[in-house]
């Protein structure tokens, strides 16, 4: 039960053929597996014709009239089958897994890999759902489909060939006959190849969004605990988990209307070989012996045929999947060398104006110089685009019109990892990451050693607290574990910069969202953190506009005013009525 | 509380009518399957060795009946268990998310909950389909043991207790393939944890240029898990090969005794050619049974972790007492004692607007966990009309008090579902509820107006319209008792302002509005203000009056 179901533009999914390509080049990573557990599966399949035919040796014996010795060569040729036939395939599923289970986590890596690298927009817009699900129900099913078809393959296809082999060698026209099954299969498996590919595809993107909602009410379950909302929650879950069951239930309906073409193609086959023996033995063609052997071979081809028809139910089946996974891991790779920037640190906005829904611009020619080691507050009503300067400025987003340079080189022809690296950013979204605060520190800086932490710690004012917890460093915050107050949680962001030490800084709202004196700790630490570096303070606090070197004003995606805070305050125009409204002067 | 034996077996109580139907037609099917051997041989005896054309015709006749009985069986039988699998796992996934969204002593991560309401939610549930499997291969197996009694009872006797006891013997590995399974599971589960919690933090991450060391911790968790999931493919394999291996002696076993017998003039050549059909049509079923132990093994995992996660002790926010009618809706404190709070006294009226100041966080924390109901006093009471908040019914507390969290944000849909997720209000009411929350600006904001698209969380807003949004929606749903946190952090002085006067204008009615916030501009509109220091309450008076306090000032001034 929503009201609006936006169109969520979900991440890209691979062609076919763009797939095959990737799974072609990962597998080849690893010949010597793959190859062990093909050989493997082949040999489990071998092993598995031997006991059929020592049990046939068996009966001619038997018919022959020999004595109980004449067993023992049959009899111990089915336990050697049956003991290599184990520990072929014991070594096949454990080869299997070594060969394909890699190639799958690095697809799951990669997919998270290149999410993360997208941009923050295009994510949010796709969902968290889209990513979880790629990474969680379409590697499963992949896994599931390749465990199932590869050792199926192998085998059936080994027994098909031992078997209609021996099918022929009896009497052509026999073979023939059988051959003449070979049609009722092409044309079950005509109807079923189109008509899977669609509703398999459905499913998948049904489990998307199954994930999403999953997604989003387990993260903000809180806000949906307080506001008594779990019912609607739930029943979207309800709503998308039932699509998905229903789309599950048609892709099954479909394949048991595969297996039932199966049957009659089999059907056919049998009686057609049946009647070829009923006639040629009439003829005096062939014996009874043979026409019975001939339609006994062909009754134990049903299985490795119909091994082999369900296999493209798991190629369909994980093809929906895997072109879902190779559409994200195919992204291009993002370049990992960041150059330094040698120029003095100036910060340029030229001409900026910003859409981030087409035909709605929130910023409109914005020109602003930050001079290297000057700090530049900007301020203005909610919603006024001051967030929207700070990611431009940043580099976390592109302008549509106007440029960015930083150093005095245009931002959009530098790498990425060369603005990340100059410029840290502490954004208004606070976040824990669950773990350690030692991981939580680290992901600016994976290398940095324990007293590097502390001191950076120290320089926002944290290391008190850090170090009189119990486990210090090691103490684990985020959803579970120790609970990190507003205040603490920014502490530790802005502890992330110190680590990352870059010429530029952007601080948006970072001191907000703690309590008048919890923010005016946070203060002393933004103010430390800004010391010598140029700095874009974004602040609804004014004090954070009073201490900079220069304060710019924004309204409805405009600078309107600029200069000292002393300068502004004496205008009068709209920095002056801010400040009175907050200082209560 | 459930077991996870009761978790397991769940699905096949809950699912009798179609497993009733399902099992017999699967069953018809194994037994169809069986019979196609038997046919071809009477097809042979009766048609192509006598060359008479009705009776060739008649058994071909028949075999077609059969192939019909077998494959419409199939498709119906699992058509059948399928469908009570999809209803189970659709079932336990709604369990599962009716587990998550309640308040839990240890919470998980939202990866880690999608794990269980998916991976493991399907595994359990595939018992439905197993069930079926497994009887009709015991019902196959107990058939060719009738069969082969009116032949040869010794050899009927060896295949009715030398099935178990193979099957027995696969059973060695499937503990090993249990145990493998439920850590590969929870190694998968907490893989997904650490993703969802790495894309909540995309903002932060792409702020810092983290995203490789991000991408980093989460390859090194995948590369946990995926060795774990080798391993379990490895004890798989055990259980193929041990399988394989046992029904291969199984079978010699049966062809060495069926052949002496012949030998020896027991046997005729055609029940040896019988028996030897048949031993090898077993093989089958014996497979399928060691394959089902070992899926038995693994839905028995999942069942354990949902166990876990199921049983956790969540917080229930219940109680036997009602709130009496007339009453007014006033919320006090008395005596009030956490870890972080000291015998607090509060009083919040109907109409009236109260700040609360702390002067550390802690203290603000505790009491908002005091009238969440996530901390419990030591000591003193928190009241509504009279009633404790611990023995309040669940359905008075929710259609009384509104507690909202300071990170609360807008669900997806557009600004008026996020204000109005029901469309209940009337215009009038909306239009005062944005003009009070300084909301019409962010309707200005956007072309669409109210109907513009808000994506989940609020991400597609600024910080401030997220804010106003949240505030809106708390207005809107107008509570007796309405408790803010820090409402305005991300809102500048103007617009704070407008919201300030917007909660004065609205303090005629009967909500009793209780606001915990340092900033001077709320306090100034409040009736009254409670000033906590150091988790005891210092003083109870105007904003203006506490303001000729310097410690006071110290602490609220900017
Ligand atoms: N990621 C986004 N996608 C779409 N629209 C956005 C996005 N971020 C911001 N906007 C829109 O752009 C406009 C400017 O937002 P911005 O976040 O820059 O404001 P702000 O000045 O930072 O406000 P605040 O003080 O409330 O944080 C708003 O109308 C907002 O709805
Ligand atoms: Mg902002």
């Amino acid at each position: 039960m929503r009201a609006h179901d936006p169109q969520r533009e979900l991440l890209p999914i691979a062609s076919g053929r763009d797939t095959a390509r990737l799974l072609v080049r990962r597998f080849r990573r690893r010949p010597a597996v793959a190859a062990l557990a093909i050989t493997a599966f082949l040999l489990t399949g071998a092993a598995g014709i031997v006991a059929p035919r020592a049990l046939g040796a068996i009966v001619d014996r038997v018919q022959a009239g020999g004595d109980s010795g004449d067993l023992t060569v049959p009899v111990l040729a089915i336990v050697v089958a049956a003991a290599v036939g184990a520990v072929a395939a014991a070594a096949a599923v454990a080869a299997l897994a070594q060969a394909t289970i890699p190639v799958l986590a690095d697809l799951r890596e990669d997919v998270l890999d290149r999410s993360l690298h997208l941009d923050s927009g295009q994510l949010e817009k796709a969902g968290t759902g889209d990513v979880m699900a790629r990474v969680g129900d379409d590697v499963r099913t992949v896994t599931d489909s390749l465990d199932e078809a590869v050792p199926l393959l192998l085998t059936s296809l080994t027994a098909i060939v031992f078997t209609a082999g021996g099918l022929f060698a009896l009497d052509w026209r026999l073979g023939l006959a059988g051959a003449l099954a070979v049609p009722g299969y092409v044309t079950a498996l005509r109807w079923y190849l189109p008509r899977s590919g669609p509703v398999y595809r459905a499913e998948r993107v049904a489990q998307g969004e199954r994930a999403e909602a999953l997604m989003s009410t387990l993260e903000h379950a809180p806000t949906i605990r307080a506001f008594a909302r779990e019912a609607p929650a739930l029943g979207e879950i309800d709503r998308t988990s039932v699509n998905a069951r229903e789309l599950a239930l048609r892709t099954f309906w479909v394949l048991m209307r595969y297996g039932a073409r199966m049957n009659r193609a089999e059907a056919i086959g049998v009686v057609i070989v049946l009647t070829a023996g009923f006639v040629l033995v009439r003829e005096d063609v062939v014996t009874v012996g043979a026409a019975t052997a001939a339609a006994l071979y062909f009754h134990r081809l049903f299985n490795p045929i119909g091994g082999v028809l369900f296999v493209f139910d798991d190629v369909q089946s994980a093809g929906a999947s895997l072109t879902r996974l190779a559409g994200v891991a195919l992204l291009p790779e993002h370049d990992d060398r960041a150059e330094a920037l040698g120029a003095p640190a100036r910060l340029e906005l030229r001409g900026v104006g910003h859409e981030w829904e087409p035909g709605t611009p929130v910023l409109h020619g914005v020109d602003l110089v930050v001079e290297p080691g000057e700090r530049v507050a900007v301020v203005g009503a909610s919603g006024a685009g001051k967030s929207t300067v700070a990611a431009i400025a940043a580099g976390l987003a592109s302008p549509t019109s106007g440029r960015t340079f930083l150093s005095g080189r245009a931002v959009d022809e530098l790498g990425s990892a060369t603005v990340r690296r100059h410029v840290a950013v502490v954004s208004q979204e606070v976040h824990v990451f669950t773990g350690s605060l030692r991981e939580n520190l680290s992901l600016a800086a994976p290398q940095a050693d324990d007293e590097a932490l502390l001191a950076a710690l120290e320089v926002v004012g944290a290391r008190r607290w850090v170090t009189s917890l119990p486990e210090g460093l090691d103490t684990r915050v985020g959803s579970f574990g120790h609970a990190l107050t507003s205040a603490q949680a920014q502490q530790l962001a802005l502890a992330r910069v110190v680590l990352l030490d870059p010429p530029y800084v952007v601080l948006d709202e970072a001191t907000a969202e703690a309590g008048s004196s919890g923010a005016r700790d946070l203060e002393v630490a933004a103010s430390q953190i800004v010391r010598g570096r140029t700095a874009l303070v974004v602040a609804h606090r004014l004090t954070q506009a009073q201490s900079a070197d220069r304060v710019v004003v924004m309204d409805h995606g405009r600078i309107v005013e600029q200069g000292t805070h002393d300068e502004l305050v004496a205008t009068g125009g709209r920095y002056a009525t801010l400040w009175h409204a907050w200082s209560g002067t | 509380m459930r077991t996870s034996r009761q978790i397991l077996f769940g699905p096949l109580t809950r699912n009798a009518g179609l497993i009733a139907c399902g099992t017999p037609l699967i069953v018809l099917w194994q037994l169809c399957e069986a019979l196609v051997p038997v046919m071809i041989g009477v097809t042979i005896d009766v048609g192509v060795e006598t060359g008479d054309l009705g009776p060739f015709l008649l058994s071909c006749l028949a075999i077609a009946v059969i192939f019909t009985f077998l494959s419409y069986g199939y498709r119906f039988g699992a058509t059948f268990m399928n469908r009570a699998v999809q209803l189970e796992s659709h079932r336990i996934r709604l369990e599962v998310a009716g587990q998550a969204v309640l308040p839990a002593d240890d919470p998980k991560l939202a990866g880690e909950w999608l794990s269980l309401a998916t991976a493991d939610a399907d595994k359990v549930s595939l018992l439905v389909r197993q069930f079926g499997f497994t009887v009709a291969s015991v019902v196959t197996v107990g058939a060719t043991a009738v069969y082969l009694a009116r032949t040869d009872v010794t050899l009927a006797l060896v295949i009715l207790f030398g099935v178990p006891i193979t099957v027995g013997i696969t059973q060695l590995v499937s503990p090993v393939v249990a145990r493998r399974t439920e850590r590969e599971q929870a190694a998968i589960a907490r893989v997904a944890g650490l993703g969802g919690d790495l894309v909540a933090g995309l903002r932060p991450i792409k702020g810092i240029g983290a995203e490789d060391a991000a991408s980093g911790r989460y390859r090194a968790s995948s590369r946990a898990a995926r060795a774990s999931s080798i391993v379990t493919a490895r004890s798989w394999g055990y259980m193929t090969g041990l399988t394989t291996v046992v029904s291969g002696l199984f079978l010699a076993v049966v062809a060495w005794l069926a052949g002496s017998k012949a030998m020896e003039g027991d046997l005729t050549l055609g029940e040896l050619v019988a028996i030897v059909g048949l031993t090898q049509f077993l093989a089958e079923p014996i497979a399928l049974l060691g394959a089902l132990t070992a899926q038995f093994a693994a839905s028995t995992a999942s069942a354990r972790r949902l166990h876990t996660a199921l049983a956790s002790p969540v917080l229930i926010l219940d109680g036997p007492d009602r709130l009496p009618a007339g009453v007014p809706r006033e919320l006090r404190l008395r005596r009030a004692t956490t870890s972080s709070l000291t015998e607090v006294d509060l009083t919040c009226g109907p109409g009236q607007l109260v700040a609360v100041v702390c002067d550390r966080p802690a203290s603000a924390d505790s009491l908002i966990g005091l009238l969440d109901g996530s901390v419990r006093p030591d000591g003193g009471a928190v009241t509504i009309a009279g009633v404790d908040l611990r023995s309040l019914a669940a359905a008075d507390r929710r259609a009384t008090l509104l507690v909202v969290p300071h990170e609360a944000s807008p669900p997806e849909g557009t600004i008026r579902t996020a204000i109005d997720p029901d469309g209940t209000l009337d215009p009038a009411t909306l239009d005062e509820v944005l003009t009070a929350s300084a909301g019409h600006d962010v309707v200005a904001a956007h072309p669409d107006g109210l109907d513009h698209a808000v994506r989940s969380g609020g991400s597609s807003l600024s910080g401030g319209q997220r804010q106003r949004l949240t505030l809106a929606r708390s207005l809107a749903v107008a509570p007796p008792v309405l408790v803010l946190r820090d409402p305005t952090t991300a809102i500048d002085a103007v617009t704070e302002q407008q919201i300030a006067t917007g909660l004065q204008s609205r303090l005629g009615r009967d909500t009793a509005t209780l606001v915990v916030t340092t900033s001077p501009t709320l306090l100034a509109a409040a009736d009254h203000v409670v000033w906590i220091r150091e988790g005891r309450v210092v003083r109870v008076a105007p904003h203006h009056v506490l303001q000729e306090d310097p410690r006071y000032r110290e602490e609220v001034l900017r």
